[in-house]
């Protein structure tokens, strides 16, 4: 009678993506009275605020001290700045104020927040002559500030179900917010403002897109949020999280130019990984979202490149200069468009360096003094072009000894890589656009990440994702057999993993081994009861085995997960009309034929029932 | 009992030229409301995140050294005043007492230059004690996950003791006294 549709289910890879961090507060040392230093450069003969020092402040200092953000107090009134003259000249000539990790270097960023020698300077002669107003016509205007949303009023405004009770002691604390499908249909995200809550409290806040809800399975209630530091976010293949979407104190929301928007889909869910301090007293988070859509979708499309070595990370307790390197050839031509660097509180000296075909090398970002507290993504003034065959090295050091008094041990103990943090990570992660040429025949994105599952594969031939990402990969490109290769590896290293039970006993189905793909398919269910492509597909195979009672129950239950599923709707017709009830035939091929009118099979097979064969 | 409603106590000779007040505007002097007990100043300041962070621990510390040693919390700017200190002991759970110091008078005594900073005195009115809580900020930028020495809470055990302590002033981290005036 009818050949029953086979589906081979989507496939996913796994992102781990890196969330985290933050805290510093703003501390000053008392050391001895006098300045020691003597300027530099020789300072005008007075140094006034008016002339001098406001537009150091107003420039780099006012987007957070200002009411109502980040900073702890304001600095834009002589007031303001004379009752922080000390510790204003001590912050910025140590350089912890304003925050700014990456030593200067021959490719810029943008919004820098770095004060030149001379500046710092200058701020050093204001405080030491005596502090000075100076001439009122000196002040330059205040800067402006935008009041409420940055880039005008949203089109969507999401707030956190749950608020979360930050306590008034202890140490940083990390929390995730899960925001519900915001958008009833597909929409495509240019922007997004993130409202962390209270400004003082959040170092800095990381989204997360995660399309397979992921995260919901993580609270205790739907919309209690659940605590952690980082997360692994699953996502469909060739849809990578393409986008950093990072706040920090002072960001500015960003809209990302046409034809990179994010898609965002109706039941995608947008996770906020917040790092907390606490501030003294008790206190309530609730952030918010503002999301800005576009009708332009995506055209271009970068991806994130992950470089790390989490596997060589075991630093013995008292190391001081543990090195963690890895090292990535680019397959493709790219333009780097910003760059990520992530390590915990034993990370200390944080490079990346580009060497080109050519011989040449250039430092994509160096951190000489690394500071979790005020992680930051970091965006290219522009971008930098990386042909193909350029090698990207990181190489991370390490400093777990009692020098270091951010280490989260005392006395130290040996560390490994891990989640928590307490554990170390050693990561790069860099946005890259990657260049098609008009007659390209494989989506570059593709070439990208099969060079990247393979040489992970190399560092670590047990590596789950790269096994299972690489399947994915065969799958797309119509390579089944040399996919099942890597799907058994998957399967092997992680026995239960529904994902990976599901897409393998899928591709052994597609090449007719379908006895083999039901303890698969199986497996996928035991694990996951209500896992719809698994349902549908070990109906496929029951069927394709001639068991239509046992196809039968399985469509029935995948209707039941997911009742708008055409495919589903039709199969389920074939098997009932295999076990002779055409009645319940006929009205699921009239379901099927309502969820898709142009469902071939479904028309096919309704007019083989009426009797009518069709003309095919 | 301590009395912290004494009114207008007058300050006593000792006292450099000036007073404390306490938030009602009336001249306070805590070493005569602590009664020849240990008094412990803790120095602070409203918009201080360092020290804010620090209320719960200065609430315990005092709490557990109720009956032998009197705690006062310090604010020597001349630019808050006795209700935004008010509101802030209460948004913070503080329930010492609070002096204002504008003149700078407890700040000399204690040689503070600090906040937080904590100045611990014995039964004598000697300054045994001046610097920081304990070693949870070591520099800039440079916070510890949790404090390793706690050389306040050392120093006064040492006081009410009578003992001597080996060291008795450690630089502390947070926002300059200096640059209130």
């Amino acid at each position: 009678m009818t050949v029953v549709p086979q589906k081979v289910t989507r496939t996913r890879t796994f992102l781990s993506l890196a969330g985290i961090v933050l805290l510093a507060a703003l501390s000053g040392r008392v050391l001895a009275q006098q300045n020691a230093a003597a300027p530099t450069a020789a300072p005008p003969p007075q140094v006034t605020f008016n002339r001098d020092v406001a537009p150091i402040l107003y420039r780099s200092c006012a987007r957070c001290h200002r009411p109502g953000e980040a900073g702890p107090f304001s600095l834009l009134t002589y007031p303001d700045a004379k009752s922080h003259a000390r510790q204003i000249a001590a912050l910025t000539k140590s350089r912890f104020m304003p925050p700014w990790l990456p030593a200067e270097g021959a490719l810029k960023f943008a919004d820098e927040l770095r004060l030149s020698e001379d500046e710092i300077t200058r701020i050093q002669a204001w405080v030491e002559q005596g502090t000075a107003e100076g001439n009122p016509a000196d002040l330059p205007p205040k800067p402006s500030v935008v009041e409420g949303w940055q880039l005008g009023k949203p089109d969507v405004i999401v707030t956190a179900t749950k608020p979360y009770a930050l306590p008034a002691s202890g140490s940083d604390n990390y929390w995730n917010f899960v925001f519900r499908t915001p958008v009833d249909r597909s929409r495509w995200l240019k922007a997004m403002e993130i409202r962390p809550g209270d400004k003082r409290l959040v170092h800095h806040a990381n989204v997360l897109v995660d399309r397979q809800q992921n995260g919901r399975r993580l609270e205790s209630e739907p919309g209690a949020g659940f605590g952690g530091m980082e997360l692994t976010i699953e996502s469909e293949a060739f849809d990578p999280d393409s986008h950093f979407l990072f706040w920090k104190p002072g960001s500015i929301p960003y809209a990302e130019p046409d034809g990179m928007a994010l898609r965002l889909g109706k039941d995608t869910d947008l996770i906020l990984n917040t790092h907390l301090q606490p501030s003294g007293k008790p206190e309530t988070i609730q952030p918010t979202l503002g999301l800005y859509f576009t009708d332009k979708p995506a055209t271009k499309h970068p991806i994130l490149l992950q470089l790390e070595n989490d596997r060589l990370l075991d630093i013995p307790p008292g190391e001081k200069h543990f090195v963690v390197t890895d090292e990535f050839t680019l397959p493709v031509d790219v333009d780097l468009l910003a760059i990520y660097p992530h390590a915990h509180y034993l990370g200390k000296d944080l490079q990346a360096i580009a060497k080109f075909p050519d011989g040449r090398s250039e430092t994509l970002i160096h951190i000489p003094d690394w500071n979790l507290n005020w992680q930051a993504v970091y965006r290219y003034s522009q971008p930098v072009k990386l042909a193909k065959g350029t090698a990207i090295s990181m190489k991370f050091v390490y400093d777990n000894s009692d020098d270091n008094v951010r280490n989260p041990n005392s006395p130290p103990q040996r560390v490994a890589a891990g989640n928590r943090a307490v554990d170390e990570m050693a990561h790069l992660w860099l946005q890259v656009l990657p260049a098609s040429a008009a007659d390209a025949k494989t989506d570059p994105r593709a070439e990208i990440l099969e060079a990247m599952t393979r040489h992970n594969l190399q560092k670590n031939p047990e590596d789950f994702e790269a096994h299972y990402n690489l399947a994915a990969l065969l799958m797309r490109r119509g390579e089944v057999e040399k996919a099942i290769a890597q799907f058994a590896e998957a399967n092997r290293i992680r026995p239960n993993e529904p994902t990976v039970n599901n897409a393998y006993g899928a591709a052994l189905l597609a090449t007719g081994q379908t006895e083999e793909s039901i303890p698969h398919l199986t497996a996928a269910l035991n694990e996951r009861p209500d896992y719809f492509d698994a349902r549908y597909n070990l109906g496929n195979a029951l069927a394709s085995l001639g068991d239509f009672r046992g196809a039968l129950a399985q469509f029935q239950a995948a209707v039941r997960i997911n009742p708008e599923d055409a495919n589903a709707e039709a199969n389920l017709g074939s098997a009932f009309a295999e076990i002779g009830d055409t009645k319940q035939a006929r009205l699921h091929y009239l379901r099927a034929l309502q969820l898709n009118p142009n469902h071939e099979l479904a028309k096919e097979n309704l007019q083989q029932l009426s009797g009518n064969p069709s003309p095919h | 009992m301590v009395a912290l409603c004494l009114g207008a106590a007058p300050f006593i000779s000792a006292v450099p030229q000036g007073f404390a007040s306490d938030l009602d505007g009336k001249p306070f002097d805590p070493f005569r409301a602590a009664q020849g007990k240990v008094v412990v100043l803790i120095f602070v300041r409203t918009d201080c995140p360092v020290s804010n962070r620090y209320a719960p621990a200065i609430q315990q510390l005092s709490a557990k050294n109720a009956g032998k040693a009197v705690f006062f919390l310090i604010y020597p700017s001349k630019r808050e005043t006795a209700d935004s200190i008010r509101k802030h002991d209460r948004e913070f759970g503080y329930r010492l007492a609070a002096l204002r110091d504008p003149q700078h008078i407890l700040v000399k005594e204690s040689q503070a230059q600090i906040t937080p900073e904590a100045a611990v005195f014995d039964a004598n009115r000697r300054l045994v004690y001046h610097g920081r809580i304990d070693n949870l900020y070591e520099d800039f930028g440079h916070a510890r996950k949790s404090a390793t020495t706690h050389e306040l809470a050392d120093a006064i055990e040492a006081a009410i003791a009578g003992k001597k302590l080996t060291a008795n002033a450690t630089p502390a981290v947070g926002c300059y006294i200096s640059d209130l005036e």
